[in-house]
């Protein structure tokens, strides 16, 4: 599990934050995050967990999802839910999977399978689950399992979005799993002012990021 | 004890028995069309280095291969691969690998493996597909068709491994052990006739021609425990990511290169080797292959015949969509450097270029066309009559595809 406190690694100060004033006064507003690769280009699928730096911590109510199994890759390979929420891991493909994790903040193994034939796996530790086939070592996915109030995976465009966000002081958490430490998120912090009904914070990552993972091909696994 | 003494009783029960257990079966038919410009091919007694014979231009059976796997309870998997090539084989049919792997959950980083029965070493960086198939081009590198011609792992192997991705690390690491028995023969076909370049394995049960400088030729049975004593080979893999995996392997067969076996006419060849390969990957679906080999093999009394041999090779691919390009530079060189016999000693060296284009149109049917090109220099060419210099080609028209059936 992740200390994310620890995780501060970009100054206030170095927060570019641009903010258009759309209408005249907004207790909530809409909060848009866009994340930046180190090489400025906008970074999909990545974690962005919102927290507030002043109110008590709210609870998120747990949900049920779902991590697929389809040409030998999970869909999505990475996957954000709050605590205490179940995730089902069917297989869509038509070989058998074995999946399995030993991460700290969920171990557990579901027998080789077809189809969807185990109930949910609870995940009610928040921390990164490294998800694995023990039968196709190239298979990776991730559960991100968070307790904060606010969380998503940006878009294509690299973006993520809260509706309505009241005003105040939060701490912003960004993970990817092209991260160089899987085990930390980065973090910075952001100012959102009564005055704004809309904000874009720009999040640029400067540390270098992992090669991406090659798009999962079936006639490209490996059998030796 | 010979492989081939109870070949008709193993071969039935585990043809029989095996579809009706398996929860996959893939039946892959390869069809060619060749034309050749080549030397009398190793296969019809000659020093071609080619599996097509002279000049020629036919339409042949690259394969027909049927595979059959499947899960025995929780943490063992089977595989039975079984192909024909048509011409030249010993059995209408024949198995390549049969093997069963304990592969348990891990329920840490470190994650062990064994597996036992017939199968290759993890050496070829080339044969990554189901059956030992070649994922880039329809000629293996001659590193890779002397470990298809003449090895085989039957025996017991054992993996550990670090899997570091489950650890959030961006490397893996493997060691492996094996110990196997079966194989003594090995050496005999890179000592006599060299290197070749093609597409054929030699199945358990099967026997691959040689050519013996005065004798005329000789149908070699490879798989046969000759002299009592257990083989091994230690391997280590390193990999970065999905980017890039580097191995390297020592093999030795502890043959006795003075026993000999009168029930297929053979000694056992004491062969040692070292090899290493490296594969890089990019984003940009480029892939690049290295391999590097080199050993001896030995045999007679007082290990008085000796042969050292190499073989490396560059391939370089490229994905485009559903169209993949390769080509491979292959090097390769087998030295006699003592014999028990007055005589030539013999001397082969050689490269070879390929290129190919290969479409995949839907998935498990691809088309390929392949053109290689072989210099080789040998001596022992002359006993045949024959300019040693040699440069075959053969230019390929390959149609493969897969069926696949699951039992759910």
């Amino acid at each position: 599990m992740y200390r994310f406190f620890d995780a501060v690694r970009i100054p206030f100060a170095a927060l570019a934050l641009i903010a258009t004033v759309a209408a005249p006064c907004a207790c909530a507003g809409e909060l848009v995050i866009r994340v930046l690769a180190n090489n400025g280009s906008p970074l999909a699928s990545a974690v962005v967990e919102v927290r507030s730096l002043t109110e008590q911590r709210r609870p998120v109510a747990p949900l049920e999802a779902s991590m697929d199994q389809v040409d030998l890759a999970f869909a999505p390979d990475v996957l954000v839910v709050p605590v205490g929420s179940r995730i089902g891991f069917p297989n869509s493909d038509v070989i058998s999977h074995q999946v399995y994790s030993f991460s700290p903040a969920r171990k557990f193994q579901l027998p080789l399978y077809r189809g969807k034939p185990y109930p949910p796996v609870l995940f009610d530790v928040p921390g990164i689950v490294t998800v694995g086939c023990n039968i196709h070592d190239n298979m990776l996915g991730y559960v991100f399992v968070t307790d904060a109030p606010y969380y998503g995976r940006t878009t294509a465009a690299g973006t993520w979005s809260i509706a309505s966000l009241p005003a105040g002081n939060y701490a912003v958490s960004v993970w990817h799993q092209r991260l160089r430490n899987l085990a930390r998120p980065l973090v910075q912090n952001v100012s959102v002012s009564p005055a704004d009904a809309h904000s874009e914070f720009l999040f640029q990552i400067r540390e270098p990021l992992r090669p991406q993972r090659m798009t999962a091909r079936r006639s490209a696994e490996d059998s030796y | 004890m010979n492989l081939t003494d109870s070949r008709p009783l193993l071969l039935c029960a585990l043809l029989a028995a095996a579809p009706l257990a398996a929860q996959q079966v893939d039946v892959t038919l390869d069809g060619r069309l060749v034309t050749s410009h080549s030397r009398t091919s190793f296969l019809d007694g000659g020093l071609g280095k080619l599996r097509a014979d002279a000049d020629s231009t036919s339409a042949e059976l690259g394969r027909l291969r049927f595979g059959m796997s499947g899960a025995l309870g929780e943490s063992f998997h089977y595989v039975l691969d079984a192909s024909a090539w048509s011409t030249h084989d010993t059995n209408p049919i024949d198995i390549t690998e049969a093997n069963i792997e304990w592969r348990p959950t891990p329920s840490s980083a470190w994650r062990s493996r064994v597996k036992a029965g017939a199968f290759y070493p993890a050496i070829s960086l080339e044969h990554r597909g189901a059956g030992w198939t070649n994922k880039y081009l329809l000629n293996s590198s001659a590193l890779n068709t002397w470990i298809g011609e003449e090895l085989r792992t039957i025996g017991l192997e054992y993996n550990l491994e670090w899997l570091g991705a489950q650890r959030n690390s961006q490397f893996d690491f493997g060691l492996t052990a094996a110990t196997f028995g079966w194989n003594d023969p090995a050496g005999v076909v890179v000592a006599l006739r060299g290197f070749a370049l093609h597409d054929r394995q030699t199945p358990l049960f099967g026997r691959l021609r040689t050519w013996v400088p005065g004798g005329g030729r000789q149908q070699r049975v490879l798989f046969d425990e000759i002299d009592g004593r257990p083989g091994y080979y230690v391997g280590a893999q390193a990999k970065y990511s999905d980017r890039v995996l580097v191995r390297a392997m020592h093999y030795d067969n502890r043959a006795d290169p003075a026993a000999y076996d009168a029930a297929i006419d053979d000694n056992a060849w004491l062969t040692k080797f070292d090899s290493a390969g490296v594969r890089v990957q990019t984003a940009s679906n480029w892939t690049l292959l290295a391999q590097w080999l080199s050993g001896a093999t030995y045999v007679g009394e007082n290990a008085g015949n000796c042969w050292d041999f190499s073989a490396q090779y560059l391939l370089l691919a490229k994905q485009l969509g559903r169209h993949r390009i390769a080509a491979r530079q292959d090097w390769f060189a087998t030295t006699q450097v003592r014999s028990a016999y007055p005589g030539l000693l013999g001397r082969d060296r050689g490269n070879a270029q390929t290129v190919s284009w290969t479409y995949e149109p839907v998935p498990r049917l691809e088309f390929t066309a392949e053109y290689l090109q072989v210099d080789s220099n040998y001596n022992w060419r002359l006993w045949l009559g024959e300019d040693p210099r040699a440069r075959e080609s053969t230019l390929q028209i390959g149609v493969r595809y897969t069926f696949e059936a699951f039992r759910h």
